[in-house]
């Protein structure tokens, strides 16, 4: 028993141990909306489940798909939710049950050595959630979404991304129709790789276009989310 | 409204936020537990069709983008969106403050049982 409780004890992450009131706060919104009508507790159940296993794994499958299949990759580019079926997601359906708010029609903009694309949406924080996931952080700030159209080498630069000159970035605004991921290209050092590894590499930053793949890199880029600044307020 | 309503003011006076609670416990996960329910919330909400003022995807994205960059600007990600949802739902009436208040005290009595 003593040895149970050992492995118990190594294995199970700490949690935290108190309720807090931003917990008590989504519950309690919750409930009231339900009572009132508003959405049913099964609608929220699957919407939440939905959020769960979403993630950017299927883009990144499709991607590394498509750099070892020529094939692949007109179909993903000619068709692109027929491409995204293959990898696992169904943008008719994606949540099994109906679509959440962002349906859509849905394109994979494809780099090449002189164009760079990256996708923003500018409005609000539209995103291709069913094959990406969740947005992070600062794709939902106003800062990101001011500036990169702006000045989208100086906000890539933010990522550490600097782009030569004679590479053209364009910088694709999405909206609550029409969402987009970023194929970038393959990058050299990956020559005789297989699908899962090169899957690795390709992390939500290059589906966004805030990253190049590169050998070795699996994570993300971390940039400490800033607020904007409010013209208003200068 | 230029103030927080009084039931949230009271829970950003408390400044229960994930970082600080995650650090205290020595937890890693980077977002708070109720973030996908919240996330939930929000695509039932935009998917909800009824007559109350419930706000649009772009009105509730809207409005929490001016709210985050304002009044809630103390806050950090995804508090701010969580108190934001309640701030909207509070000022276009389809919560009250008296419901909201009783609520929070019901359902924080049923987690400590």
């Amino acid at each position: 028993m003593t040895e149970l409780h050992h492995d118990h004890d190594r294995t199970v992450k700490p949690m935290v141990d108190e309720i807090t009131d931003f917990e008590v706060l989504e519950i309690a919104l919750r409930e009231l909306c339900i009572e009132k009508g508003i959405f049913t507790a099964e609608e929220h159940r699957r919407f939440t489940e939905f959020a769960e296993q979403i993630g950017p794994t299927p883009a990144a499958r499709l991607v590394a798909r498509a750099w070892l299949d020529p094939d692949f990759k007109a179909l993903a580019l000619a068709e692109p939710m027929t491409a995204s079926k293959e990898v696992g997601v169904d943008w008719l359906e994606p949540t099994g049950f109906g679509t959440p708010s962002d349906f859509t029609a849905f394109q994979i903009l494809a780099d090449t050595p002189g164009v760079h694309h990256v996708i923003v949406c500018a409005l609000c924080s539209c995103y291709p959630r069913p094959i990406l996931g969740n947005s992070p952080e600062w794709y939902r700030t106003p800062n990101y979404r001011r500036r990169l159209v702006r000045w989208p080498r100086q906000v890539l630069a933010e990522f550490g991304l600097y782009l030569p000159d004679d590479v053209e970035v364009r910088v694709q605004d999405s909206n609550q129709k029409q969402r987009y991921m970023v194929m970038p290209m393959r990058p050299e050092g990956t020559e005789g790789w297989t699908e899962d590894q090169l899957t690795e590499i390709v992390t939500r930053d290059c589906l966004i276009g805030v990253a190049l793949p590169k050998p070795g890199v699996t994570t993300n880029v971390i940039v400490d989310t800033r607020p904007a600044i409010r013209p208003g307020a200068q | 409204m230029s103030r927080p309503p009084e039931p949230l003011a009271g829970i950003i006076e408390r400044n229960q936020i994930w970082s600080r609670m995650a650090a205290k416990y020595g937890v890693e996960n980077p977002v708070p537990p109720w973030k996908t329910s919240l996330d939930g919330l929000c695509d039932a909400l935009d998917h909800a069709s009824c007559d109350a003022n419930v706000p649009t995807f772009k009105e509730r994205r809207d409005e929490e983008d001016e709210l985050c960059a304002t009044l809630y600007a103390s806050l950090p990600y995804p508090e701010n969106q969580l108190v934001a949802l309640a701030h909207s739902l509070l000022a276009r009436g389809v919560i009250s403050e008296a419901e909201l208040r009783e609520r929070l005290v019901a359902v924080r009595a049923r987690l400590e049982a």
